[in-house]
C-alpha cells in the first residue's frame, strides 16, 4: 500500500491549483454574483485540458485517468464550486459516452467535448422524479431512421450551451427507458431561464422542453431499453466528480475557518487558544482526512470498473459520506465564524451554499444508502 | 538555435516547516526553483520564436529525474542530467563546474539561461562561474531578450534604470523574475513530459572535479558587541556626553 502522489499527479493536481489560485479565486465572487462563467476561464480550462482528463487521447482527451480527474476537480472545486459542477455534469456525460457509444458516436461527440469546444449535459430528472426511472414521461417514439422525442426535463446541468446530451426517454419499442445522444442546437428543443439556485452560481441549472425533436436512430446509445444500465454506471461515474467537488469545498471551509480561529482576538489572543475552536478545528481535520482519502481511492477504482455494481456500491458510499460531511465540515467553519460567518461578505457563507447542495444531487443521500444496503444485503 | 536553462532542483518552499527555528526539510517535496521557470519560459518563447530546442540542464541527486518532468511538461523539449548524491546541497564553484562541462557536451547552444539567483539559496554566482569557465559573455538582471541574427539584445534593470545590451551568441544570460509569466502545463503536456529525450549521466562519467569545498553559513547576522551606554536625563547632559566622547563640537 503506498499513500504517495507521482510526479505526474503531483503536477496535475499543482497545475490545477495555480490555475485555479491565478484565474478563478479572482473572479470567484464575481461568478458568485453574476451566475456566470467568464468566457476567458473557460477557454483557460480547455487549454489545460480540464475538460477531458480521464478520456483516451483518440477522442481528445488527455488520459490523465480519473485519480488525476479527482486531484484536479478538488483544487477547482475549492475555489468555485459553480465551475467543478459544470464540469462535473459534462465529464459524467462524457464517461456515458466513453463507455457505452460507438466508436462513431464517441468520435463525434467526445472529441469536441473533451476539446472543451461542447459543453454536454446528462438529462434524467423530470418534474415529476429525480430518483425513479419507472416514473419518467419523456417519450422516444420511432419513426422510421428517426426517433420523435417529446416531453421535459428539470434541473439540467449545463442545458444552455452547445454540445451533445444524453437524454433518457421511455421507447416505445422496449416500453423502458433508453438513452439518446441529443444535440443541443437541434430544432424542438429550447430551454427555461437559468433556475436562481442558492449556490454552486456559475454552474447553469435549466429546464428543458423537447417537442417532436427529431433524433437519428444511430443516437441511440446502447441499444433499446439500456436506460438503466447507462443511468447507474454513468452517475456512478458522475460521483467521482460530485464527491471530489464536495472535498474541495470542504477543504476551503476547513482553510477558511482554521484562518479565522488564528485572527480572531479574545483578550488580546487568537480564539483558536479556547479549547472548544481547538475541538471544531480537530473535527474538521479528521473529517476532511477521511473524505480526501475516499475520494481518491474512488477516482483509482474508477480507472478500472471491473463489476460495475460493485462501483456502484463504492461510488455511492463515497459521494454520501463526502457530501455530507463536506457540510459538517462547513458548518464547523461557520460556527468559529459566529455570526460574521452568516455575512455574505464572509466567504464561509458562499462555500455554504454551495456544499448544502451536494448531497442532494447525482441521487439524493437516502437514495444512495438505499444502494449501499441493498448491495452490501446482496454480497 | 539550441538554446540551454539550467535548473536547480530545490525543496518546495511552500512546504517547508520551521520547528525550533530550523527549517523542517525531512519529506519536503522537491521542486524546480521559481525562477528557473522564468528561465525556461524565456527560452521556450525564443525557442517558438526562432526554431531549434530547448534542453534542460541539471546536476542533483537521483530524484532529479523526477523533477525535471516540471521543465519537460512546460516546454522543453530535452533534458540533459548530472546525477550523484554529493551534488545535492553542493557549493556554487562545484555546480558551475558541473554544468559548464555539461555544456560542452550539449550541440552547439547558442543561449545557456539562468535564474538570476536560485529560489533556495539565491546565491546567484552559478550564472557568472559557467560563463567564466566556458570564456563566454554574460548578461545578468535580464528582463527582457530578443534574438537578431548572432546576437542577443537583452535588456538589464539596475538600480538606476535600464540597460541595453548587445551580445555575441554563444552568449550566459540571467534572468530576474519579472521577465515573463511562466506557463500552466496542461495535463497532455504533463503525461507526456516523462517520455522526452533524458541523458541521464553518472557525476564519474563527466570527468569533472566536483570537489567537496562546502561552506555552511550558519548565520548572516553580525556579530553581537557589546556597547558602551550611558544614560542621560535632559538635552544638556546629552550634549554634554556627546563632546565627551567626541561626537560633537570638534
Ligand atoms: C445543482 C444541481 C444540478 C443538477 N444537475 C442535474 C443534471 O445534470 N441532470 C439531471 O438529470 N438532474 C440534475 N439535477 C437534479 C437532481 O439530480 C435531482 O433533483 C435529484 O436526483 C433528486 O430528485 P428530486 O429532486 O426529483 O427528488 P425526488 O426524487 O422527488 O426525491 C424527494 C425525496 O424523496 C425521497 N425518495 C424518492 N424516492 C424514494 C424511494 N423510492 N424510497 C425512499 N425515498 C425516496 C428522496 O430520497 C428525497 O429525499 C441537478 C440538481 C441540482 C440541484
Amino acid at each position: 500500500m503506498d499513500f504517495n502522489l507521482s510526479k505526474e499527479q503531483l503536477l496535475i493536481q499543482r497545475m490545477a491549483r495555480d490555475f485555479a489560485e491565478k484565474y478563478i479565486e479572482p473572479v470567484a465572487e464575481q461568478i458568485d454574483q453574476e451566475n456566470k462563467i467568464p468566457e476567458d476561464i473557460l477557454k483557460g480550462l480547455a487549454e489545460l485540458d480540464l475538460f477531458g482528463i480521464p478520456f483516451p487521447e483518440e477522442y481528445g482527451g488527455a488520459d490523465g485517468g480519473y485519480d488525476g480527474y479527482v486531484l484536479a476537480m478538488e483544487q477547482i472545486g475549492k475555489v468555485s464550486g459553480g465551475i467543478a459542477m459544470t464540469l462535473s455534469a459534462h465529464s459524467l456525460a462524457l464517461s456515458a459516452l466513453s463507455v457505452f457509444g460507438t466508436e462513431e458516436q464517441k468520435q463525434k461527440y467526445m472529441v469536441p467535448g473533451c476539446k472543451g469546444t461542447d459543453i454536454l449535459s446528462f438529462a434524467f430528472t423530470e418534474p415529476a422524479t429525480g430518483s425513479d426511472p419507472k416514473q419518467i414521461t419523456t417519450t422516444a417514439v420511432k419513426d422510421g431512421d428517426h426517433y420523435i422525442i417529446n416531453g421535459t426535463k428539470r434541473f439540467i446541468s449545463n442545458a444552455n450551451w452547445p454540445g451533445a446530451m444524453i437524454l433518457f426517454a421511455t421507447d416505445d419499442e422496449s416500453g423502458r427507458p433508453s438513452g439518446f445522444i441529443v444535440d443541443k442546437n437541434c430544432e424542438g428543443y429550447s430551454i427555461s431561464e437559468p433556475w436562481d439556485k442558492m449556490g454552486m452560481h456559475g454552474g447553469m441549472l435549466l429546464d428543458v422542453y423537447m417537442k417532436d425533436v427529431k433524433v437519428p436512430a444511430k443516437n441511440l446509445l446502447a441499444g433499446p431499453g439500456m436506460g438503466y444500465p447507462i443511468l447507474q454506471l454513468g452517475i456512478s461515474y458522475g460521483k467521482v466528480g460530485v464527491s471530489s467537488t464536495a472535498l474541495g469545498g470542504m477543504v476551503a471551509a476547513f482553510e477558511e475557518g482554521l484562518k479565522y480561529a488564528k485572527e480572531k482576538m479574545h483578550r488580546d489572543k487568537p480564539i483558536s487558544r479556547f479549547q472548544s475552536i481547538q475541538l471544531k478545528i480537530a473535527d474538521m481535520a479528521i473529517k476532511c482526512e477521511a473524505a480526501r482519502w475516499l475520494t481518491y481511492r474512488l477516482g483509482y477504482l474508477a480507472n478500472d470498473v471491473k463489476d460495475p455494481r460493485q462501483f456502484a456500491k463504492e461510488a455511492a458510499l463515497t459521494k454520501t459520506f463526502v457530501c455530507e460531511t463536506a457540510v459538517e465540515v462547513t458548518r464547523l467553519a461557520m460556527d468559529i465564524h459566529g455570526s460574521y460567518g452568516l455575512m455574505n461578505d464572509y466567504k464561509v457563507s458562499r462555500m455554504w451554499r454551495d456544499v448544502i447542495i451536494g448531497p442532494q444531487i447525482e441521487g439524493v443521500a437516502d437514495m444512495q444508502k438505499m444502494i449501499v444496503a441493498g448491495l452490501t444485503l446482496a454480497d | 538555435m539550441n538554446i540551454v536553462v539550467a535548473m536547480k532542483q530545490i525543496p518546495d518552499l511552500q512546504q517547508i516547516r520551521i520547528r525550533n527555528r530550523q527549517p523542517v526539510l525531512d519529506n519536503v517535496p522537491l521542486t524546480m526553483g521559481d525562477i528557473d521557470k522564468n528561465a525556461l519560459e524565456a527560452g521556450v518563447n525564443l525557442r517558438d520564436e526562432h526554431g531549434g530546442k530547448v534542453i534542460v540542464l541539471s546536476a542533483g541527486n537521483e530524484d532529479v529525474e523526477d523533477t525535471v518532468k516540471e521543465a519537460l511538461a512546460a516546454g522543453a523539449d530535452e533534458a540533459f542530467l548530472v546525477i550523484d548524491d554529493s551534488l545535492d546541497g553542493a557549493e556554487s564553484g562545484t555546480i558551475a563546474n558541473v554544468l559548464a562541462t555539461s555544456v560542452k557536451q550539449i550541440e552547439e547552444p547558442s543561449l545557456i539561461l539562468f535564474g538570476e539567483g536560485s529560489g533556495d539559496n539565491y546565491s546567484g554566482q552559478v550564472g557568472s562561474r559557467v560563463a567564466e569557465i566556458l570564456n563566454l559573455p554574460q548578461v545578468s538582471f535580464a528582463s527582457s531578450i530578443e534574438i537578431k541574427e548572432n546576437q542577443a539584445v537583452v535588456t538589464r534593470v539596475l538600480e538606476d534604470g535600464d540597460e541595453i545590451v548587445q551580445v555575441d551568441l554563444p552568449a550566459v544570460v540571467s534572468v530576474l523574475a519579472n521577465i515573463n509569466e511562466p506557463r500552466i502545463p496542461s495535463v497532455t503536456q504533463i503525461l507526456k513530459a516523462g517520455r522526452k529525450p533524458m541523458e541521464v549521466l553518472e557525476l564519474g562519467e563527466l570527468k569533472v572535479d566536483a570537489g567537496k569545498d562546502l561552506v555552511i553559513t550558519e548565520s548572516n547576522l553580525a556579530p553581537e558587541t557589546e556597547r558602551k551606554k550611558v544614560v542621560v536625563k535632559s538635552v544638556d547632559e546629552l550634549i554634554q556626553a556627546l563632546t565627551t566622547e567626541g561626537y560633537v563640537g570638534r
